[in-house]
Parts: C-alpha cells; structure tokens; sequence
C-alpha cells in the first residue's frame, strides 16, 4: 500500500476531519485513544495480516512510527 | 419543557409508519429538523402532509438491508446533505412469530438484517465524529420487551432484540467520551400496522392500562433524544405498562 492511501485510511479509521501527515504526533490528535488503537490493530490485522500489541504502541511518537510498524507493507 | 431548534437535526427511520412516524412528527412538532427515512414514499410523504412544519422535515426513501454495509456511508452522504446530526431514532423493523419447529435459517436472516445488523451499521455511520455534533448527540433504538419476556414463536425477533441491547450497551461505553448518550427503549405490543392478530390476541387482558399507542413510545423516544436526558446512557427502558417485567 502507498504511504499517501495509508494516510487517508487512517485518516476514516481515526474519523478525523482533518488529513493526517506522516510527521503528525499522534498524541496531538484528539481521536488518539485506547479504542483508536484497537482499531488499528484490527486494521493491520485485516489488512497486512500483522498482528500487534498494545505495547507495539507504546514508543510510537508519529505517523510515520505507525507506518514503519507494517514494515514493507506500506511504502 | 422539551424543545428542540430546527438547527437539531435527527435521523428518524422506520418514519413512515407506527413508532417512527409519531417520533418523526413529534420532533417536528417541537421544532427539529427531521430526516425521515422510509420504504414507502406515498406513507412518507402521506406522512410529511400531517406534520406541523414540513419544511422541517425531510424525506429520503430508502431499504436500509439494500445494502448494509454502505449504511456507514449513507449516513455520512445524508450529513453532506442536511448537516451534522443531534440524534438519530431508528424505528426500523419487522415482527414475526413462528415456532421454532418451522424457523429456517433465511427466517432468521430477514429479522436481524433489519432489526440488528441495519440499526448497528447505521449507528456505525452515526457515531463517526464527522458525522454527528459531539457532546449532546443522542441515539434511540427500538428494541422490545419480548427481549426480556419472551412470548412462544419469538425465537428471530426476540433474539435480534436482545442482540440489539445487548449491542447498543457496548457501543454507549465506546462513545461515551465523545458525549454522545446510546439508549435502548423497549416497547411491548403497540397499536401499529406491525400488530398482528396473533399478537393482539395474546394482548387481550395482559395491559392494565390498555395497549400502548405509537405516541406513548414516541414521547419517550423525544425525551432521550433531548438534552433533558443529558445523563442518561447505556439503558434499555422498558414501556410495558408493567406487565411483562
């Protein structure tokens, strides 16, 4: 998957009004959460069958820390 | 005294008929904006004609188990369309008894698309932030008491019922952050196109206070949706007139 359609997948997963970027700090989104989280382990699950856990979340800082968790699939 | 400003904009379905109509044309009567939705564009629109300020309320015909997937996405078309929702009652739905001797599973099927994957799906596309105002935004489903006092013959409908509740519960605890309150109101048998002449005979003598009518379940419904409700989330309310619980 390209990084620009991972961008706006996330952007519907985190149902933000705003575009998300590779360089955002994820903690200043709002939508940021516990339930965000297992939606996007669901997401990669689903998607890139990666199967991750909460503590794969917990040294994340931005976006692109999120995208580097799904290795090659996203580029 | 509940009021709404028609800047409240509420997405009532099942609105052409029974609960959903006297919700769609209670909300309008206290100055909401309604987007009513319906199968039957002559009921609608039969219904529009009797409402207090039809330029307020607003129709869109649509089979919610069309496609029930896409109900996330319909609802976000319907926000581009009218505005961000306060509220969303879905009257949806259909009964059926059968024994569970001639229950198929296509029986089965038909009852919870509309009454648990559509309402589910269309909650989806509700509590998405973009979707609705945030804080104060309020979601009503019908669900029944026959979830909780099951006659013979309701294995589908009680079962999709129960499901719905037990559902909406999970779904309230999620959003609750945002500030949007989920509820359930559960009905017993109410004088509407829906009842029929099994049920109505199981109906005889088991209400105090005679049958329920559409309004009895709609003014409720009006009042969970309104701010008046500010603190209550996550319950199923049960209208009985005490007979089943």
């Amino acid at each position: 998957m390209k990084k620009s359609d991972f961008l706006v997948e996330l952007e519907d997963i985190l149902q933000r009004e705003e575009s998300c970027n590779e360089t955002d700090n994820l903690e200043d989104y709002e939508e940021w959460d516990s339930l965000s989280k297992m939606s996007i382990m669901a997401y990669y699950d689903k998607k890139f069958n990666i199967k991750l856990s909460l503590k794969d979340f917990k040294d994340l800082v931005t976006v692109n820390d999120l995208i580097a968790l799904a290795g090659d699939k996203i580029q | 005294m509940i009021t709404f400003n028609k800047g409240q904009i509420y997405i009532v379905t099942g609105a052409s008929s029974g609960i959903g109509e006297a919700t769609a044309l209670l909300l309008n009567e206290l100055g909401a904006t309604v987007v009513a939705i319906a199968r039957n564009i002559e009921k609608l629109a039969n219904m529009k004609a009797n409402c207090k300020y039809p330029e307020n309320m607003h129709i869109e015909i649509k089979d919610l188990t069309d496609d029930i997937e896409g109900l996330p996405k319909y609802v976000k078309e319907l926000k581009e369309k009218y505005g961000k929702f306060s509220g969303m009652a879905y009257c949806a739905g259909i009964s059926q008894i059968k024994p569970i001797q001639v229950v198929e599973f296509d029986d089965i099927k038909s009852v919870f698309d509309i009454n648990y994957y559509a309402p589910i799906f269309m909650t989806k596309g509700f509590v998405d932030r973009r979707c609705n105002i945030g804080k104060g935004a309020s979601v009503v489903a019908i669900a029944s008491a026959g979830a909780i006092g099951c006659d013979p013959g309701m294995t589908s409908y009680a079962g999709s019922k129960g499901a719905l509740i037990s559902s909406m519960q999970s779904i309230s605890r999620e959003v609750v952050k945002q500030g949007i309150r989920v509820n359930c109101v559960s009905p017993t048998l109410i004088k509407t196109g829906m009842a029929g002449e099994i049920e109505m005979e199981y109906a005889d003598g088991k209400y105090p206070l005679g049958i329920g009518e559409p309004d009895d379940v709609a003014n409720m419904i009006v009042y969970l949706l309104s701010d008046k409700a500010k603190w209550l989330t996550s319950h199923n309310y049960v209208i009985d007139c005490g007979a089943i619980i």
